[in-house]
């Protein structure tokens, strides 16, 4: 699992910091292209079999074809979409409802706070992968409910990281006076609060994006991610084992797409680390 | 010390009845009938339907049915297999030492890892930090399941003699069974040991900065001593702490990797009755893995505040 | 001990150059003096003057991870340090030369009992087996004031006060009778009631063990009574040397002056007297 580092480190030098976040954001960019222009750009019909099957890269089939004869390159790019989709919105939720929650918690305190960090450590006892597996079973794996189970499972952590900032900043001596001359809390949340949260909230956006890419396709591997015939990468990488010996690109293929993704956030999660001078919880 | 214990104990409690609740509650939230789940079979008679639930306890009020089910969870009974018709416990608990040995490997391996390659980072520095942690980042990227594919893979195209998914039982054959799983736990080992390096490399570095250190230095220490009784000693307690920490994702990823391997650990076990619909056994291995979890990290947290007690009363 | 004209310690326009991000900066700027064989000489300037840099310099204790480059010459009992390799340099470090920090509530290792962190340093130096190391142990802590040593060896650094802490660090500096004691702000981080009985700890080891002392301070009021010469430091530079009681009756840099104003009055007229 991807985790914040351990010690907050001297910040890097600054031609370093800016290029791994440009790093980042040209492979974000080009995933988001290549799936979002994917049923253009993909070679074949990402469902559509032929009898040439386990072929090796070929002219015809950039990366061959898989034990019923679809053309990997093609499941890939469309997998692709499926995947980023279930993550991009689930991530999103989460960081809505920890935003919420974290702000909720921090602020108001007493409690409201109690009760909402006691609730989300029961969630985060569970661990990740176990939890989510629990729920997609007992609530059936389409991609709404795959959506949802992801949201829940990673608000704690989000929680967790608008929270800290918002206690610290509560005590501070300029938001204590602005307090005592009758700044209205709302103004005081937004214009003192919001800015300490939105470092550390983008950078764990980050890192959980790279964590839900993992979820997502381990649960695909299993079989309880996106139902078929729509290609996952999880889906295939599982599919390939039976025939891998005969074709390993049908392995290598999906492996290396998720390495790319994975990979996307984390070198987002570290550039954006760098540029903002974010210490770690 | 002990009070430490007890707090810690008692903040576990109503988070371990928020974990038995949502275990309980993820199993009657399903839509369709839990009944008909239980029979297994769609074609029956709404007479014999009825016998199944009330035999489950369903006509009675929600909360009724979860301090029947709390009070079986209690004296051991977590109910019965839908599947094998068998007490789940039973099933279970050969599964569970298997799933143990695993992470148990899986941990070792890690430490021995990371606690190496956090090592040689900090002290070494220059091209062997770069390496490392450049290693360390690439490795974040690639998740288990997909590690553990390739090593399949690998073994498949270059090693087809190793017979990757021969499995034996301990008692059977030790050494077999050690052998049998080294690839396996190497496997889930291999993320979790990322982890361990950062933090060893950090704490490491930590640690020789501070003045003791120096103190220890200027006594005229030859090196070798200072790492072990000096540095290492003082960065390991972090270490072994996280390493605790990490348990939760060492048996998430075990489900993946005894799918992989074929290993009947509790991880295939839950994935089976996934496929299934064997629903007690599912309830009942959510609740252990959590309960684990809570457990380890208990310990851990009571074993850092003894050791912290040194460090922080100065 | 060694008695010959030369001193023990002759520094020879000692530099020493920081390079941290590309930024290089000039600690200590090439400055000679001299120790003779059980002399005690002071070193006084306020933060940031370099004295503290010139004695790890002496000992070739760089920060851990700092780059730092030395110039000119260290001669102790003839030998250059800055010339020797690190094995030779760890044999004299302890043995020879021993040194005295300032804040004895981090200068020891939490995880160690007081009495290993003895053991280790006399049993690295002499040959004892471990028996014998902790009968000296023992003796060290008699000697620096620890009551019912030989229980108290076996305690852990939280279990003690920063002026017993101190205490324990003096027991390890001197345990293998160094011929130069370097103590750095050595009652700086303590209780004023306690910084007198460490000074005087001090004057007494000195005196029973004839080593030469290198007290380093910020605090003229702690140098009186306490050493035979002052050399004052300023921005990595000397600026005044000579003996203690010329420099209290005759400052002659502004700078010297400086300092000794800043001494409270009460006390500097109880310490005059050696």
């Amino acid at each position: 699992m991807v985790e914040a580092r351990p010690v907050a480190e001297a910040p890097a030098p600054r031609k370093r910091r800016h290029l791994l976040l440009a790093l980042g954001v040209v492979m974000l960019v080009t995933m988001l292209l290549v799936t979002a222009f994917g049923p253009w750009i993909a070679p074949y019909d990402a469902i559509a079999t032929s009898p040439n099957s386990l072929a090796g890269p070929s002219a015809e089939h950039w990366l061959g074809t898989d034990s019923i004869g679809r053309d990997v390159l093609s499941r890939l790019i469309i997998g692709g979409r499926t995947t980023l989709l279930i993550t991009f919105v689930a991530v999103s939720l989460a960081v809505a409802a920890g935003l919420v929650l974290g702000l909720v918690s921090g602020y108001v305190g007493g409690l409201a706070d109690e009760l909402i960090m006691r609730a989300l450590d029961i969630v985060f006892a569970f661990p990740v992968f176990l939890l989510a597996i629990a729920v997609v079973a007992a609530l059936g794996p389409t991609v709404p409910n795959l959506i949802l189970t992801i949201a829940i499972v990673y608000t704690p952590i989000m929680a967790r990281v608008v929270r800290a900032p918002v206690l610290s900043v509560k005590r501070w001596d300029h938001v204590e006076a602005a307090r005592s001359v009758g700044v209205g809390e709302l103004r005081i949340a937004i214009v003192h609060v919001l800015p300490m949260v939105v470092s550390p909230i983008l950078v764990q956006t980050s890192l959980t994006l790279a964590n839900t890419i993992f979820t997502v396709t381990a649960l695909s591997f299993l079989g309880i991610g996106p139902p078929p015939p729509d290609p996952n990468w999880g889906g295939m990488l599982s599919e390939a084992r039976q025939f891998m010996e005969l074709a390993p690109l049908t392995v290598i293929g999906p492996a290396a797409a998720i390495v790319f993704a994975t990979l996307t956030f984390i070198v987002l999660a570290n550039g954006l680390r760098d540029l903002l001078d974010v210490g770690s919880h | 010390m002990t009070r430490i214990v007890l707090v810690r104990l008692a903040w576990m409690l109503p988070i371990l009845f928020g974990v038995s609740v949502v275990a309980f509650a993820l199993m009657r939230a399903l839509p369709g009938d839990f009944a008909q789940a239980a029979a297994g079979t769609t074609d029956l008679s709404p007479e014999a339907l009825d016998t199944i639930r009330r035999g489950l306890g369903l006509d009675k009020p929600i909360w009724a049915q979860y301090l029947l089910w709390l009070g079986g969870l209690a004296s051991g009974d977590f109910g019965s297999s839908f599947v094998t018709h068998k007490p789940v416990l039973g099933e279970l608990l050969p599964r569970l030492a298997v799933t143990a040995e695993l992470t148990l490997m899986a941990g070792a391996m890690a430490m021995v890892l990371g606690v190496f390659t956090g090592l040689a980072s900090a002290r070494l520095r220059g091209r062997t930090d770069w390496f490392v942690r450049g290693f360390n980042g690439l490795l974040l990227a690639v998740p288990n399941f997909v590690v553990a594919t390739l090593i399949v893979l690998l073994a498949g195209l270059y090693f087809p003699e190793l017979g990757i998914f021969n499995y034996t039982p301990f008692f059977t054959d030790p050494l077999g069974n050690l052998g049998s799983m080294l690839l396996p736990a190497f496997a889930l080992a291999l993320a979790v040991s990322v982890t361990i390096s950062e933090n060893t490399r950090a704490a490491v570095l930590e640690v020789s900065s501070q003045d003791f250190v120096m103190v220890a230095r200027a006594k005229g220490l030859r090196p070798g001593a200072i790492l072990r009784n000096y540095l290492v000693r003082n960065a390991l307690t972090p270490v072994i702490t996280v390493t605790g920490l990490q348990l939760a994702s060492l048996l998430g990823g075990s489900i993946l990797i005894e799918t992989i391997f074929t290993i009947p650990g509790m991880g295939q076990y839950l994935f089976d009755s996934i496929t299934s619909r064997d629903y007690p056994v599912i309830q009942a291995i959510v609740l252990v893995a959590a309960v684990i979890v809570l457990l380890v990290n208990v310990l851990v947290d009571v074993a850092y505040a003894r050791v912290d007690a040194r460090v922080s009363y100065g | 001990m060694a008695t010959s004209d030369k001193p023990l310690l002759q520094v020879q326009r000692l530099s020493a150059q920081f390079t941290r991000d590309g930024v290089v900066s000039q600690v200590v700027k090439g400055i000679s003096f001299d120790i003779a064989a059980g002399e005690a000489v002071g070193f006084v300037g306020e933060s940031g003057c370099g004295k503290s840099v010139t004695a790890r310099a002496m000992m070739r204790l760089a920060p851990e991870g700092s780059s730092v480059e030395l110039g000119g010459e260290v001669r102790f009992d003839g030998q250059d340090l800055l010339q020797l390799r690190e094995a030779d340099m760890c044999n004299i470090r302890g043995q020879r030369i021993a040194m005295v920090f300032q804040d004895p509530m981090t200068s020891l290792n939490p995880v160690l009992s007081v009495g290993a962190q003895i053991d280790d340093i006399v049993s690295r130096h002499t040959g004892m087996s471990r028996a014998q190391a902790r009968r000296r142990t023992v003796e060290l802590l008699g000697l620096v004031g620890i009551r019912d040593a030989a229980r108290r060896a076996d305690d852990f650094p939280h279990q003690f006060s920063g002026g017993m802490r101190q205490r324990v660090l003096i027991a390890i500096a001197v345990s293998c009778q160094p011929e130069l004691l370097i103590a750095d702000e050595p009652t700086t981080a303590l209780d004023v009631t306690v910084q007198a009985q460490i000074l005087r700890l001090l004057l007494r080891l000195r005196q029973e063990l004839g080593m030469a002392l290198m007290l380093i301070t910020h605090d003229f009021g702690v140098i009186a009574g306490m050493v035979e010469r002052v050399y004052v430091m300023l921005d990595g530079q000397i600026v005044e040397s000579g003996a203690v009681d010329d420099i209290f009756a005759r400052p002659q840099h502004d700078y010297t002056r400086a300092l000794l104003d800043a001494v409270p009055r009460l006390e500097s007229a109880g310490r005059t007297r050696s």
